[in-house]
């Protein structure tokens, strides 16, 4: 009684889950090429380069001062976390994740009024103590404290896995060779996290190269900020493309250091028996200062400018009707930003092992900033409104979804992996012998043993797509605001108290998703 | 045959598989059997040669058949359950196009067949090995393939409790009334197991045949290797006798003249007359001792039931006479 039909040979055809993955790579390299093109077009630019290099070298500037501080605040975090107790860890080991709900323009906007020359903390000081801060919010250091408050929790997590991944025996070997707590750090703990430390800082610098909100409203004059003002101010998509391509270089470069940091983490001792740390007690003061470093942290990255915002949203009249206009776009949005990013990361993953080269398509659209995205975007689009100039909306959403999914995909691929590779290849090849083909495989097994993966990734993507400003403001349809483009708004219109508000709403509707992630990464074991 | 780059996994493997019965595929590891049972079952393309099922081609260089439309059934090593579903439902797994009820009905019979109804609703994670095994057969075993195909089924399972299982599944795989071909690197498991032994080594069929046939007449050194210890004795044929220089043995049907024997280790014994030899080494294995004696210009393993001479001491070996010299080598 077989249930089997007749057996038909057949030259083998093209995987069809290749294709999947061809087509989402595709997405990805669409923009890419689109910018090349057009930097590398014919028309004439009325940039010069000299402008370029001067912004180019800002940005510089930036990404080692955020890489840095960075570097520093997330490893002592991770660390004092992982490997201490002291009061509050609990909380911390998720909470200090938080700041990633908050967009880097909110924290600038908190922090430039609160630090603000003629604001009411300056004014007090100075009646008080006579003595004014020695620093201004206004400034490339500024720019470089606020950006590392944002963006810290990306080196913090990566080093905290790391830590928590750590084989106990390879610390106990360090100890009984004569180590103690901080020369276990030192010279075992950290040179084993480095590919973590590397991969997180290269996180860290992405975002800042990406960042156009903050820096624009801090007035520091980065490539991301030449890129929408030579489209926004001189409408020329061209001199918008070559501010563009260092940053597509920029972008490369840093793949190849987060790529070559990973080499090295497959030689990690990661297979020894998983056993829960022995957590050090703080003893004294210096559970205290353990304690006020997380703190101090938390603080900068969230409780201080949130907190200031809030506090200021009193002396303001919201506009309702714009702000609720809003919020449902960006609702909108995030969904089918979610929904397709991750569609496209799905088939991405499924196909990978047969198409590895549309994974590091991906990866490059992930290093590369949004409004770099959006320039390549508009010469298609500018085709398309030509063709069928009615569409304008309809295609400019489609086109927005579509520099989302570019952006994006790879930070849905790496949950996504991760969730596939419970799939053993002997799984799939039952399924195949058990009379599915190839997707149907993929359907049946991968993407049900998957799900939890893919609601992460769903998460993740929808956070972002929420604080994502510049390829929004880019290729938006006319007279469809989102909160980050109202907050924007009202923030260049310097109406602060106005620009609170939607940003306090991006943060709102972050929260639970970035509180519901990060306690599902500090819960989960290595492996789960 | 199959290459890889760089090195030929599968090449001259020629058998006919006999329906029904136990077939064993046995080859030390890298033999290239784990390659032909992926092969058979579609997982891997042809690079030369042919599979055919039941008559009908499913693998020709270029051309292959899909493994799900093979009839082939395989039990993975790993048994690679499938975690996100329950027995049933994994069990159930390859019977999509069946009407529900069918389907369930069919399921039961299967999870009675293998003594795991009462685990219908428990998951993969929760049950042993034994148990995951059972499930990875019996879900091999729904949609009625024509051959069913077992990768190490039995290397995972712990030493005192393997036999026990082993014998308890291949009595209900033999009602199932299945072809199946099991792949094993053990000889003993596979002469205890097996109606026919398909013996591999180097990617190649060395033999086949009965167990008791490729044990006592293998057709060459290899193949009685791949089956056992052997003791390599040089010789002189003459009328069906051979000798050698621990005394003179059977050699029916080798032609006369200088030959290469192989003995089991059985055959060479202590004896009070015979050649003297010098003791090299001694093992304990439980019931008898290993010893390693030197004489007449090579090493024998032989089993001794007593307490072994030390090492150094010197012990008289002979051949027994009625036993058989398993193969000639000429020339080499």
């Amino acid at each position: 009684m077989a249930l089997t039909t007749v057996a038909t040979l057949r030259r083998p055809v093209p995987s069809s889950l290749a294709s999947l993955a061809a087509l989402a790579g595709l997405a990805v390299a669409l923009p890419l090429i689109g910018v090349l093109l057009a930097a590398f077009g014919t028309d004439t630019a009325d940039i010069a380069g000299r402008d370029i290099a001067r912004y180019a070298l800002t940005s510089v500037w930036l990404a080692l001062l955020v890489g840095c501080l960075t570097a520093v605040a997330g490893t002592t975090a991770a660390w004092l976390v992982v490997m201490h107790r002291f009061p509050g860890r609990g909380v911390f080991a998720w909470a200090l994740a938080l700041p990633l709900a908050t967009p880097a323009f909110a924290l600038a906007y908190g922090y430039a009024d609160l630090f603000d020359v003629a604001g009411s903390l300056r004014i007090w000081l100075r009646d008080t103590t006579g003595h004014d801060l020695p620093f201004e919010m206004r400034s490339i250091g500024g720019a470089a404290f606020i950006l590392s408050a944002a963006f810290y929790p990306y080196v913090y997590l990566a080093m905290r896995a790391a830590f928590l991944n750590q084989s106990v025996n390879v610390l106990e070997a360090a100890r009984m060779l004569g180590c103690g707590g901080g020369q276990a750090l030192w010279r075992v703990a950290l040179p084993m996290a480095r590919p973590a430390l590397a991969a997180g800082v290269a996180l860290a610098v992405m975002e800042t190269l990406a960042d156009y909100g903050a820096v624009q409203f801090l007035s520091v004059q980065t490539l991301t900020t030449g890129v929408v003002r030579a489209w926004s101010v001189y409408g020329s998509t061209v001199s918008a493309a070559r501010f563009a391509l260092p940053l597509l270089a920029a972008a490369a470069l840093l793949l190849w250091i987060e790529r070559a940091s990973r080499q090295g983490a497959t030689h990690e001792t990661g297979k020894a028996r998983w056993r829960t740390i022995d957590v050090q007690p703080l003893a004294g003061v210096r559970r205290w200062l353990a304690f006020g470093f997380c703190l101090s942290l938390l603080m900068a990255g969230l409780l201080l400018p949130v907190g200031w915002l809030i506090w200021n949203l009193a002396q303001t009249t919201p506009d309702w009707e714009r702000l609720v206009s809003a919020t449902r776009n960006s609702l909108l949005l995030g969904f089918a930003g979610a929904l397709v990013t991750v569609a496209l990361a799905t088939m991405l993953a499924l196909g990978t092992r047969r198409l590895p080269i549309a994974a590091r398509i991906a990866s490059l659209g992930y290093a590369t900033p949004g409004a770099v995205m959006a320039i390549g975007l508009l010469a298609p689009a500018g085709l398309i409104w030509n063709l069928a100039p009615g569409s304008g909306t309809a295609v400019a959403i489609v086109l927005l979804v579509l520099a989302y999914a570019a952006r994006l995909m790879a930070a849905a691929l790496e949950p996504i992996d991760a969730g596939l590779a419970r799939v053993t290849p002997s799984m799939r090849h039952a399924a195949r012998t058990l009379g599915r083909d190839e997707a149907g495989a993929a359907f049946a097994v991968d993407l049900p043993v998957a799900r939890g993966a893919l609601l992460t990734a769903l998460l993740i993507i929808f956070i972002d797509v929420l604080k994502e400003l510049p390829a929004t403001l880019i290729l938006r349809p006319f007279d469809f605001d989102t909160l980050a483009v109202i907050a924007n708004n009202y923030a260049l219109d310097e109406r602060l108290g106005q620009a609170g508000l939607p940003s306090l709403l991006i943060v709102a509707l972050s929260l639970p998703a970035v509180i519901w992630l990060t306690r599902r990464i500090a819960t989960a074991r290595p492996g789960d | 045959m199959r290459a890889y780059p760089g090195r030929t996994a599968v090449d001259g493997a020629s058998f006919a598989l006999p329906s029904g019965g136990i077939t064993c595929l046995l080859g030390p590891s890298g033999s290239g059997k784990s390659t032909l049972l992926r092969l058979i079952a579609g997982l891997e393309p042809v690079d030369a040669g042919e599979i055919r099922i039941r008559g009908q081609t499913v693998a020709a260089p270029a051309m292959t058949a899909a493994p799900e439309h093979r009839g082939v059934g395989l039990v993975f090593q790993d048994n690679a359950l499938f975690p996100h579903l329950n027995v049933s439902a994994n069990v159930g797994f390859g019977l999509a196009a069946m009407a529900a009820n069918t389907r369930r009905a069919r399921v039961a019979a299967l999870l009675d067949r293998f003594h795991i109804a009462h685990l219908a609703d428990a998951w993969p994670h929760m049950l042993s090995g034994g148990e995951q095994q059972r499930v990875a057969i019996a879900r091999a075993l729904a949609r009625a393939p024509s051959l069913l195909l077992l990768d190490e089924p039995f290397s995972g399972l712990d030493g005192h409790l393997r036999d026990a299982v082993r014998d308890a599944l291949l009595a209900d795989l033999r009602a199932a009334g299945t072809s199946v071909l099991i792949v094993t690197h053990d000889p003993e498991e596979a002469m205890m197991i097996a109606d026919n032994l398909i013996l591999m080594a180097a990617g190649r069929i060395v033999q086949t045949g009965r167990p008791e046939d490729c044990y006592h007449q293998p057709v060459s050194i290899a193949a009685a290797r791949l089956l056992g210890d052997v003791a390599v004795i040089d010789a002189v044929v003459t009328n069906g006798i051979a000798d050698t220089a621990l005394g003179a043995i059977q050699a029916d049907g080798i032609p006369d003249g200088a030959a290469t024997l192989a003995v089991r280790p059985g055959a060479i014994v202590a004896s009070s007359t015979g050649v003297t030899a010098t003791v090299s080494a001694t093992r304990f294995a439980g019931h008898h001792y290993i010893v390693e004696a030197f004489a007449a210009d090579q090493y024998f393993t032989i089993q001794l039931p007593g307490k072994p001479p030390a090492n150094g001491e010197q012990m008289t070996l002979a051949i027994r006479h009625d036993a058989h010299a398993l193969i000639v080598r000429d020339g080499d």
